[in-house]
């Protein structure tokens, strides 16, 4: 959390401490949280939400689509509406564009939207299309490819081949990974030539059989950026299978327990994190501080990410980064 | 008078409230072919289905050489040696003819003590020319799928199958539907060669010249009764026709 | 059925007998175009990838062929059962998320013995039980309901799939089971035969040699065990399909259920054990990759699906049935794999490869229909 960050909490919070016989003289705020789907990365942010929830003495509702998209949350935002007590809905709209309907809905029958991870519109709640909700709480994909970027020339020593293996074309989360990680590459690290994206259609065995062709036309490869944590084990399998492993540096975005047991079985080596906690558990407090009054809000916080490698995967301030879900 | 190989006794079987054969009684003997006449829908198939295993009679019974039969299944009536060959031969098209021969029954040699099993092609292969030897029919290569042969020699891998199975009695479902003059004949020859080694056939047919050209004996169905049962040689077209309309019966006058 | 017989009637002689040479030249062609396609397309790897590279690269390289082999296990696995239904005029849908099903269920059962003191090897094995068995379980079921209660295989396969998708990322919990011996990499990566290219180089057997830095780059894997399991389970199956009865009444069946029901063949039982195959065989794919990655997926087959059916397709079975081999399949994988890798060597957009395998798919179909115009339908059937 950056500095300014730190500050937006803790007036948040003092905002709290100063509103709770206001909030208690009405009722107990009640907020619906509707992620993406199920994975570790919204398991996580679950868990912040929760933990927020505790610590503030509101009241969480969590429905978590089992697929990804507009037809999987839309039913769901649609019940949680139908629900008819809930103050407020933290959610990652699937579509930045589709979803804006749904979500309008929620806001004309009373409920106040915060959206974390994914935005509306083009993300600006103050001067873009879309501003009815209160706030965006997130990290940018693009920028996240900026830090793989940077993460992965650091690691090159600034000069050689990378390569970008990844999932599918024109999926927003994925492609603004690619668009950073290249921007970055081109500015800052003139040495370093970016080949690809192949895409491998969230086939791994394809993502493997990608990287090894790229390995047999590029000997001299130095590193993959794997846009997603598949994408980077398929291609480290192939860097290891290749018997370069740790001659050849793979990025994997996204901190699943999985890709930190890919960086220690020596798959991959640098693993990007975002901050699904702090998404979670921010979202909460900022419902809570506009139930209390507080309308001061930043209509955008990014919440950053870290850079977990093996040297500092054993610092606590950095593990905690990791995305730990407990065994159900 | 030898025994029959086929008698039925009073046999009746309805389908809900139709009487599709009722009250029929018949008897097939060895080296004979009868053939059996009627419109549609005057039961000579369902008939036939109960001899064969398809249905099972209601009333009355059904003795093959000599034995009381219950057929449950069609598989039961084919052990016994009862082979029915219906119109569609029940061939594997993209299968070749020795295949179809020994289609479900296929030899297989042994190795490890019978756990591994794979197909005796050469001896399939040398019996399958041996049976249609024995039929005379020719064929040019016994490898080729079945689909690349005539419909005349398509009946005479069905009719050579069920030789080679020890058929004790053939029934066919209009042999000769769908094929050319030529064909035609060389079916009803094959016809003549079965009854000739003992097979008695019974043949359904609606093309009366076939019933001259082959049969020995004949019985006309309407409306699930027996019309009449006559030797061949005793009656000519215009009269069996008169049984099928129905402006003659047998049973009536009696 | 009865069209043909008709036209067979019209013609009364058989047709192959009265072919002329185009048509002759058209039959050759069809049966071994596939064959020559592929063979077609590696001449021109060979020929562009050094072009393209300026003579630094060679397509044809021990490791490339390797790369390529094992990058066609899974889709060949997937196919091999595949080939089997549809050659018996079915379709099995659900092989991709069977596949998906057993890597999470051989990673569970491999981490939770091995959790439990049983050696890595045995683990191993427990976990190629597991997977083959939760994957036939599977099979048996789609099966029974298609033979027994006579529901189309695509509606019962479509709904299976939706079935275990959802068992599978109920038991993986998060998408991935993680927490496996790592020991485990070696069955799923390692291979028979190590080549060192160069003077300090030679062949290894068995055991990598220890190297590092430029020898460990010059070092080829040949014959990585999944390479050679699913060899043995492609050689087997060509036996089975070719040889046994096993393989006529599969073929039988899907040239003429009818006869085959009326000859006693025991259709049903057939058909029951072809969606055991089909399942088992996506289930050893399932088992494969969880070690070829360390770890289970609950989506590691999704996309594999259409793949493995393009491949069959393009290998000459037919989805009318009763037509078909296994190496057909196996070219038809080839052929797919070939084109992955070359574009990627060739540094050509990806998306190149979706357009070709979708043209060589249809031209799969055109070819075989063609076939049957010209020769009315003759030349179908096993290999003999």
């Amino acid at each position: 959390m950056s500095k300014r960050q730190l500050c937006l909490a803790l007036i948040t919070v003092l905002a709290l401490a100063a509103a709770p016989q206001a909030a208690a003289a009405q009722h107990k705020v009640k907020i619906g949280f509707l992620p993406g789907v199920v994975d570790p990365f919204y398991q996580v942010m679950q868990i912040g939400v929760e933990a927020a929830a505790t610590d503030l003495g509101v009241e969480v509702v969590t429905q978590i689509p089992q697929t990804w998209g507009v037809e999987a949350q839309t039913p769901i935002l649609d019940a949680m509406v139908a629900r008819g007590d809930l103050d407020y809905i933290v959610t990652a709209p699937t579509d930045k564009d589709q979803m804006i309907g749904p979500l309008k809905a929620a806001v004309d029958a009373g409920i106040k939207v915060i959206t974390v991870d994914t935005f509306l519109g083009d993300g600006d709640y103050v001067n873009g299309p879309v501003t009815f909700p209160i706030s965006y709480i997130g990290s940018d994909n693009v920028e996240g490819g900026r830090i793989s970027a940077r993460g992965l020339a650091k690691a090159i020593d600034g000069k050689g081949i990378v390569y970008i293996n990844s999932t599918n074309p024109n999926v927003s989360s994925v492609e603004g990974r690619e668009q950073g990680f290249k921007e970055v590459m081109e500015k800052e690290f003139p040495d370093i030539k970016v080949l690809g994206p192949d895409y491998n259609l969230d086939d791994q065995n394809k993502a493997t059989q990608q990287t090894a062709a790229v390995l047999e036309r590029e000997p001299d490869l130095a590193g993959v950026f794997g846009t997603n944590v598949f994408s980077a084990q398929g291609a480290g399998t192939a860097v290891v299978n290749a018997g370069l492993g740790g001659h050849v540096q793979v990025v994997a975005y996204d901190a699943t327990q999985l890709a930190i047991e890919l960086m220690n079985n020596g798959v991959v080596s640098l693993v990007l994190a975002q901050k699904p906690f702090d998404m979670g558990y921010m979202a909460v407090q900022f419902a809570a501080a506009d139930a209390a009054g507080v309308t001061s809000l930043p209509r955008r916080v990014e919440t950053g990410f870290a850079i977990i490698d093996k040297d500092n995967v054993k610092d606590p301030a950095i593990a905690r980064f990791i995305y730990q879900v407990p065994a159900k | 008078m030898t025994e029959p190989v086929l008698s039925i006794r009073k046999l009746t079987k309805r389908f809900g409230g139709l009487v599709a054969v009722d009250d029929v009684s018949w008897d097939v003997y060895p080296g004979e072919v009868v053939a059996l006449l009627g419109d549609n829908g005057a039961g000579k198939s369902t008939l036939i289905k109960c001899v064969s295993g398809v249905y099972q009679p209601d009333e009355g019974e059904i003795c093959f050489e000599g034995r009381l039969s219950h057929f449950a299944r069609p598989m039961d009536a084919r052990r016994q040696g009862i082979e029915t060959i219906y119109q569609d031969l029940a061939l594997a098209n993209n299968l070749d003819v020795s295949a179809n021969i020994f289609l479900g029954r296929e030899a297989k040699k042994r190795y490890l003590a019978g756990l591994i099993r794979t197909l005796d092609e050469q001896m399939m292969l040398r019996e399958s020319r041996a049976a249609l030897e024995s039929l005379a029919i020719q064929f040019p290569s016994l490898t080729q799928p079945i689909e690349s042969l005539s419909g005349g020699q398509r009946q005479a891998v069905a009719i050579a199958r069920a030789v080679y199975w020890d058929a004790r009695l053939m029934i066919m479902d209009e042999p000769t539907n769908n094929l050319g003059v030529p064909e035609q004949h060389k079916v009803l020859e094959l016809i003549r060669k079965l009854r000739d080694q003992g097979v008695p056939v019974i043949l359904i047919t609606h093309t009366l010249p076939d019933v001259f050209a082959v049969s020995d004996r004949l019985m006309v169905m309407r409306r699930g009764h027996k019309v009449t049962e006559k030797r061949t040689t005793e009656t000519h077209t215009e009269e069996l026709v008169q049984y099928m309309v129905g402006a003659l019966d047998d049973t009536r006058v009696q | 059925m009865a069209r043909v017989e008709m036209k067979a009637v019209a013609e009364m002689a058989p047709a192959a007998q009265t072919l002329t040479p185009p048509k002759r030249f058209v039959l050759a062609l069809s049966r071994s175009w596939a064959w020559a396609f592929l063979a077609l397309m590696i001449v021109f790897f060979v020929v562009t990838v050094p072009i393209v590279s300026f003579g630094a690269v060679n397509f044809l390289t021990v490791r490339n062929s390797q790369n390529i082999l094992v990058a066609i296990t899974p889709i060949l696995l997937l196919g091999l059962g595949q080939t089997f239904v549809i050659i018996a005029a079915g379709i099995d849908l659900s092989v991709g998320w069977v596949m998906s099903l057993a890597s999470v269920l051989s990673a569970l059962a491999i981490r939770a013995v091995f959790n439990a003191g049983l050696p890595l090897f045995p683990s191993v094995v427990v976990g190629f039980l597991a997977a083959v068995a939760g994957a036939g379980v599977v099979g048996f079921v789609n099966g029974v309901i298609i033979a027994k209660l006579k529901v189309p295989a695509f509606i019962v396969t479509l709904g299976s799939s939706f079935i275990v998708r959802g068992v599978a990322l109920l038991m993986s919990e998060n998408t991935t089971v993680i927490g496996l011996p790592p020991g485990i990499r070696a069955y799923g990566n390692d291979a028979l035969v190590y080549f060192i290219r160069g003077e300090a180089g030679g062949l290894h057997f068995l055991a990598a040699p220890e190297v590092s830095g430029e020898l460990l780059r010059r070092m080829d894997r040949i014959l990585p065990y999944p390479v050679v399991l699913t060899a043995i389970i492609v050689a087997i199956a060509i036996f089975v399909l070719r040889k046994t009865q096993f393989g006529r009444h599969t073929y039988a069946i899907g040239g003429n259920v009818e006869a085959a029901i009326r000859t006693g063949i025991p259709v049903d039982r057939h058909i029951i054990s072809l969606y055991i195959l089909s399942s088992a065989t996506a289930g050893i794919a399932g088992f494969l990759s969880t070690l070829r990655f360390t770890a289970g997926s609950a989506v590691i087959g999704d996309a594999l699906l259409l793949s493995s059916i393009a491949a069959v397709i393009i290998g000459g079975v037919s989805l009318f049935g009763g037509a078909g081999s296994v190496m057909g399949t196996v070219i038809g994988a080839l052929i797919i794999a070939v084109l992955t890798t070359g574009l990627v060597m060739l540094n050509v957009e990806a998306f190149w490869q979706f357009i070709v395998v979708g043209v060589v798919v249809i031209v799969a179909v055109l070819i075989d229909q063609s076939r049957d115009l010209i020769i009315g339908r003759a030349t179908r059937g096993p290999p003999t």
